[in-house]
């Protein structure tokens, strides 16, 4: 039964709507039920209203939204469906059904499918046989027929291929099939025509005697093409076919994750098959890309793949004099390598023998070779370098004066005169000169050209006719700055001055960076390997001598996705000069391993895609479009509305029987009581935990607000309370005496508080309290290593007698303490350590006790230290230990006095206890700052200067 | 898990009146233990009459006056200066009070809003009264169940014999069949009754000249009527079910015709000179004990002057 576009598949169903009166009959038969309520003052309410003289009455909305349910039920069972296919096939006889799997079909696979499924089931309906053929088979089983209800598996087993189909086999293959000729063609396309075109249409012409449709999609894929790493932009080069194919769009490019970096639009002019669209982006953000998608295309052509061509290049550096290195700033290679690292990597050799360096740098498969100042090299060495440059490779050489005395140097881009010159010294004719241009169609150009760049001496060119064009940069008198010329695949690059300051201030401008930058982008563009189309191989060296072997690491599918291959895939060969094929077995994709690969991609720099046109059709073609929308089955789609509506009668009927009102107060029955009970014990367990988390939180806010003293809490609450009162009693003092008002102490629990906070952690060791578990104690570790420190307290100096000897139980507990911790050597406070002088001078750091040592780090001793007041040494000793009880002699009552005496009983150690109190705290804080900034006046004073 | 509102708070046997008494027989000794704790809140701060009169209790030195019975003056006090002074004892007379509280059905009711059911809260009260009455000398009686007696634990012997009292358990209101003029009756019920019955009781009574004190009990469901959606009430007395579609349409007249009844009864009691006291069961029996006391003492003093 069809109405309009409507049609049902079972239209007898559709007489259970008859039943819908009576289900509203009965509807209203059955209420829902009422509550009960017992009611004193009944009475009363007979007064007011007469009560329901039939209770059978359901709301008229309930009734309403019940008969749609059932109506629902009974359309949905009927099975409508929107926009039935219509049949188009006519005659009899074979029936070929053509279909293009290539790569333009991943765009709209699902349609092709389709339409594929509706000409067998048409052919099943007439009882036609069907000869399927796919135009990616090669060379398989002769073309047969069979009947369509067979080949429905075949069908759908078929998939999307990222690779280009050639036709003129399938023409042999369709003109070589047994069948004498076909009444009807069903020839699926992609829009698109492929070599071998005119043997398939002769095959097609030859064998096909009836209908031919030729289905296309509305639009035809674009794909792209080719990657150019311009100096200043990521092109992708776009092309369309010469018919009205997408006139415009957008790029997007992921990064190895998938995450998509930037988008570029683009747009094809007039009647222009070719577009680009540029991501100008930061080199290093160009590095990160590994995908430029057309987006909406979903194909394997419209994806280019990007390999190592394109990320971070490796340079490495040779300079000719390493015995500069005690003074950094006067290398030559600092320069270079500062302004080199933000966006490649930098190798310097191991060894200061250039020749094995060189060597050393070729077998790291550096990119870019920088030679600073480097004269004469070896021969052998030289010709490595040569056949270097040859394969691709980019040498930049700076001048200096061991390559102005060179004689005969053959890497270098012009012929050099000897000496150089120089310019604005004493004994000199010219000005010191200024930087005057970068020529525009060098890598430089666009780079402003700095005004505040001079140069004082240089090597000078032997003019040449084509010096000009070897010129890169200029100074202001005409004398080439930097030359280039190309050797092969590769570049020699040449600075005229050095990689230094010595000879220009050129290496410390922000010029310097840029053109080094734009020297290394050069480099990734130049090592493209020739005659591999869009296929660049891994390395600009190795790749060319031998054949390699690259298993597939991830490849597209058909619709342009990456992903793990599948079980067709085979390893790439790549064979020098020769351009890889993409084909079934090797896909497009990534070869090789995650850390080295080549992409491989189905387009290549010169691709042209052409439309296939009505002459290209068999003779009566026409041609057909997929049709977007295919059949629209309702069935789902009532039935889950019908469940909809099912659960919210349901809810409905539930909130009429009073279940979902909420009960106001405790009721008094056991349920209640229950109920209550169970709730909030459950409370219990959830608020708990949460407030503790909430307080927990409040504490870091405040402690990360507000600089604090810490204890650690040991459970033993005498000694958390000597150690918190000492901790008040410090940082009183240390407000009143210095510009640090730490806020109120806080002892914290190693085992779950968050340490981050405090800057000093206090540790009183008690020979009562086990050592910690391992994990506080990597908490601990962590706290140490990230630049806490923790000053120990064994508050045993009293009772560890003399000499040494013994060993207390607090010490021993300490010991056992420290010996999970990674430690480093201890020695007592040396004299001259930032601790005697960080707030006060101090000799001695008693706390109750007087005569034990604070122990810290031990700072390795130079002979530059040696004479010096104060020890150097940013780092802050991450661990003290003392056993003079500091705590006890810091500790005061509320109301101003100490705790505990002092032993022996002398004013003036407890105010040294404070000052020793005060100064780690400082050196906490502060590092050895206070060592060379604050006494410097003392400090000369001392040294007698 | 129970979905209404309020409950019927006792099982409803066959025999149910028996029943009913047995379940009320069986709240008495809380119920007095509870009464006697709210009482002694109540006399600790309690002064008598407050009058002066015949009694015990000093009550007041005061100058003599001519005429007065010589007996009367305080030989000592006056001996203490030159103003003649009499000593006045505090006024204490017995009184007659009858308690009694309604057993019907309807006062088992409990919404869940509120603490206990109107019956355990009305035995609490008269219990309560009858033992602050007594303890201030005063007769107390339950009609048709115990004469009025003076007794200072008269509401422990009113207890025991509501424990074992059937019969009481009918009546609808109290009969004042051997009440004498001149005493007072206090009633605790919730006054569901018919309106005319209890006009007409209540005219009944006041003509043998005994002053009424009504206290109403409520249930906060009964004045606030929280229903709604399709609801089945069933009268607990009658057991008449009726069904309403919309019990929430129902609630302004309801409550209308609820506060015209409680209005009516107040109207009656204030033609009839008598006290009416509303108190609800979600709030504490103390305060109302506090108020009905109040009431009953400053009708004794007026009918003492």
């Amino acid at each position: 039964m069809t109405l309009g576009a409507l049609s049902f598949a079972s239209p007898l169903v559709l007489l259970g709507l008859l039943a819908l009166p009576i289900i509203w009959w009965l509807l209203r038969l059955t209420p829902p039920r009422p509550r009960q309520e017992v009611f004193p003052p009944s009475r009363i309410l007979e007064e007011i209203a007469k009560p329901e003289e039939t209770p059978a009455q359901s709301p008229w909305w309930l009734t309403l939204l019940r008969l749609l349910l059932a109506g629902l039920v009974v359309l949905a069972l009927s099975e409508p469906v929107w926009n039935a296919d219509e049949a188009q096939l006519n005659g009899d006889g074979p029936i070929l059904l053509v279909v293009d799997d290539g790569w333009t079909s991943g765009a709209n696979w699902n349609e092709r499918m389709n339409a594929a499924e509706q000409t067998l089931k048409e052919a099943s309906a007439a009882g036609r046989p069907v000869a399927l053929v796919f135009a990616s088979e090669l060379g398989q089983a002769e073309l047969a027929t069979a009947s369509a209800d067979s080949l429905s598996s075949r069908l759908s087993a078929a998939r999307a291929l990222p690779i280009n189909t050639h036709w003129s086999a399938l023409g042999e293959r369709i003109a070589s099939a047994d069948v004498p000729e076909f009444a009807t063609l069903v020839w699926l396309t992609g829009g698109l025509k492929a070599p071998g075109h005119d043997v398939l249409k002769q095959a097609l012409e030859a064998k096909v005697t009836g209908q031919v449709f030729v289905t296309q999609p509305g639009e035809t894929a674009l794909a792209a093409t080719a990657i150019n790493n311009a100096p200043n932009a990521m092109e992708v080069a776009i092309v369309r076919a010469d018919n009205d194919a997408p006139g415009a769009g957008q790029a997007t490019a992921y990064d190895d994750k998938g995450q998509s970096i930037a988008t570029a639009p683009f747009s094809f002019s007039g009647t222009a098959t070719t577009a680009s669209a540029q991501f100008e982006l930061p080199v290093e953000l160009r590095n990160e890309i590994v995908r430029v998608e057309l987006d909406n295309q979903k194909t394997a052509g419209a994806v280019q793949l990007i390999d190592e061509r394109f990320r971070r290049r490796r340079v490495g550096l040779i300079s000719g004099g390493n015995a500069d290195r005690a003074q950094p700033l006067l290398s030559p290679l600092y320069y270079i390598s500062r302004a080199l690292q933000p966006f490649s990597d930098v190798r310097e050799p191991e060894t200061d023998n250039s020749i094995e360096a060189v060597d050393e740098l070729i077998n790291e498969r550096i990119s870019t070779f920088i030679l600073a100042d480097i004269g004469q090299l070896p021969d052998e060495t030289t010709r490595k370098l040569e056949d270097w440059v040859t394969k691709g490779g980019m040498l930049v050489r700076f001048a200096g004066p061991r390559l102005a005395a060179a004689s005969d140097d053959r890497l270098v881009p012009v012929s050099l005169r000897r000496g150089g010159r120089s310019l604005g010294g004493t004994l000199t004719w010219g000005e010191a000169q200024p930087l005057s241009s970068f020529e525009d169609n060098s890598p430089f150009g666009g780079i402003p050209v700095p005004d505040d760049v001079s140069v004082t001496r240089q090597v000078l060119a032997e003019p040449d006719i084509d010096l000009a064009s070897k010129t890169w940069a200029s100074l202001q008198d005409g004398t080439p700055l930097v030359t280039a010329s190309q050797q092969g695949q590769g570049w020699i690059v040449l600075f005229h001055v050095t990689a230094d300051a010595s000879w220009s201030n050129l290496p410390l401008s922000g010029a310097f960076v840029d053109m080094l930058r734009r020297i290394v982008a050069v480099s990734n563009g130049a090592v493209t390997v020739p005659g591999q189309g869009g296929t660049a191989s891994e390395s600009s060296t190795d790749a060319q001598t031998e054949t390699a072997s690259l298993a597939p690491w991830q490849v597209l599918n058909g619709e342009g996705r990456l992903g793990a291959p599948d079980s067709e895939a085979r390893p790439l060969q790549i064979a020098p000069g020769t351009e890889v094929v993409v084909s079934r077995e090797t896909p497009p994709g990534f070869y090789g391993t995650s850390d080295a690969h080549v992409a491989v991609n189905l387009f290549s720099k010169d691709t042209a895609l052409t439309a296939l046109t009505r002459d290209d059709l068999p003779q009566g073609g026409q041609f057909l479009n997929y049709q977007k929308t295919a059949a629209t089955e309702f069935k789902p789609w009532l039935l889950a509305l019908a469940f909809v509506l099912l659960a919210i009668d349901c809810l409905v009927v539930l909130w009429m029987a009073g279940a979902l009102r909420t009960r106001r107060v405790l009721s008094s029955s056991t349920a209640g009581i229950a109920v209550a009970a169970l709730a909030t014990a459950s409370i219990l367990t959830f608020t708990m935990p949460q407030s503790a988390f909430a307080q927990d939180a409040a504490i870091d806010f405040e402690s990360a607000l507000k600089t604090r003293l810490a204890y650690v809490k040991t459970g033993d609450d005498r000694l958390d309370a000597i150690s918190r009162k000492g901790l008040i009693g410090l940082t009183r003092f240390i407000s009143t005496r210095t510009s640090l008002e730490p806020g109120e102490p806080i002892g914290v629990d190693i085992a779950n508080d968050e340490l981050a906070f405090y800057p000093l952690l206090y540790w009183p060791i008690s020979s009562g309290v086990s050592v910690p578990p391992a994990e506080t104690m990597a908490r601990i570790d962590a706290f140490m290593k990230r630049g806490g420190s923790v000053l120990f307290d064994t508050r045993d100096q009293i009772s560890g007698g003399f000499g040494g000897a013994r060993v207390t139980v607090e010490t021993q507990r300490l010991r056992e303490i420290l010996s999970s911790l990674d430690i480093p050597p201890l020695e007592p406070v040396p004299e001259n350590h930032v601790l005697t002088r960080a707030f006060y001078l101090l000799n001695v750091f008693p706390g109750r006790y007087l005569d034990g040592r604070l122990w810290v780090e031990a700072s390795t001793p130079t002979e530059d230290d040696a004479d010096r007041p104060a020890r150097p040494g940013d780092g802050v000793s991450s661990i003290m230990i003392t056993s003079n009880d500091m705590a006890g002699a810091w500790a005061i009552e509320a109301d101003g006095s100490p705790s505990l005496p002092i032993v022996p009983p002398n004013p003036t150690q407890r105010v040294y206890a404070l000052r020793t109190g005060a100064n780690i705290v400082m050196y906490t804080l502060t590092g050895n700052y206070k060592s060379d900034q604050v006494h410097i006046p003392a400090l000369l004073e001392r040294l007698g200067q | 898990m129970a979905v209404s509102v309020g409950t019927s708070v006792a099982p409803q046997s066959a025999h149910e009146v028996l029943a009913r008494a047995r379940a009320r027989a069986a709240l008495i000794p809380d119920m007095l233990v509870e009464a006697q704790k709210i009482a002694n809140t109540l006399t600790s701060g309690w002064h008598g009459r407050r009058r002066r009169g015949t009694g015990d209790a000093f009550w007041q030195f005061r100058p003599y006056d001519q005429g007065e019975s010589m007996a009367r003056i305080d030989w000592r006090r006056t001996a203490r200066d030159d103003a003649i002074t009499i000593r006045d004892q505090e006024w204490e007379a017995a009184h007659t009070v009858w308690i009694w509280a309604d057993p019907s059905p309807s006062m088992l009711y409990q919404s869940e809003t509120a603490s206990v059911s109107k019956q355990s809260r009305a035995l609490v009260l008269s219990l309560a009264i009858a033992e602050v009455l007594a303890k201030s000398g005063e007769r107390v009686g339950w009609p048709g169940l115990t004469n009025a007696m003076t007794n200072r634990d008269s509401a422990e012997r009113i207890a025991s014999a509501l424990m074992v009292d059937t019969r009481a358990a009918q009546d609808n209101l109290p009969d004042a069949a051997n009440m004498r003029s001149r005493s007072e009756l206090v009633v605790v019920s919730d006054f569901l009754q018919p309106v005319s019955d209890i006009l007409e009781w209540s005219e009944q009574i006041a003509k043998q000249r005994i002053r009424g004190s009504l206290v109403q009990i409520i249930d906060p469901a009964e004045e606030r009527f929280p229903f709604s959606g399709r609801t089945e009430f069933e009268d607990p007395e009658t057991g008449v079910r009726q069904t309403f579609g919309r019990a929430e349409g129902l609630s302004v007249d309801y409550m209308r015709l609820f506060n015209a009844r409680k209005e009516m009864l107040a109207n009656q009691c204030r033609k009839l000179g008598w006290n009416h006291l509303v108190h609800h069961t979600d709030t504490l029996a103390s305060g109302a004990l506090v108020a009905l006391h109040g009431r009953l003492t400053g009708q004794m003093e007026v009918k003492g002057a």
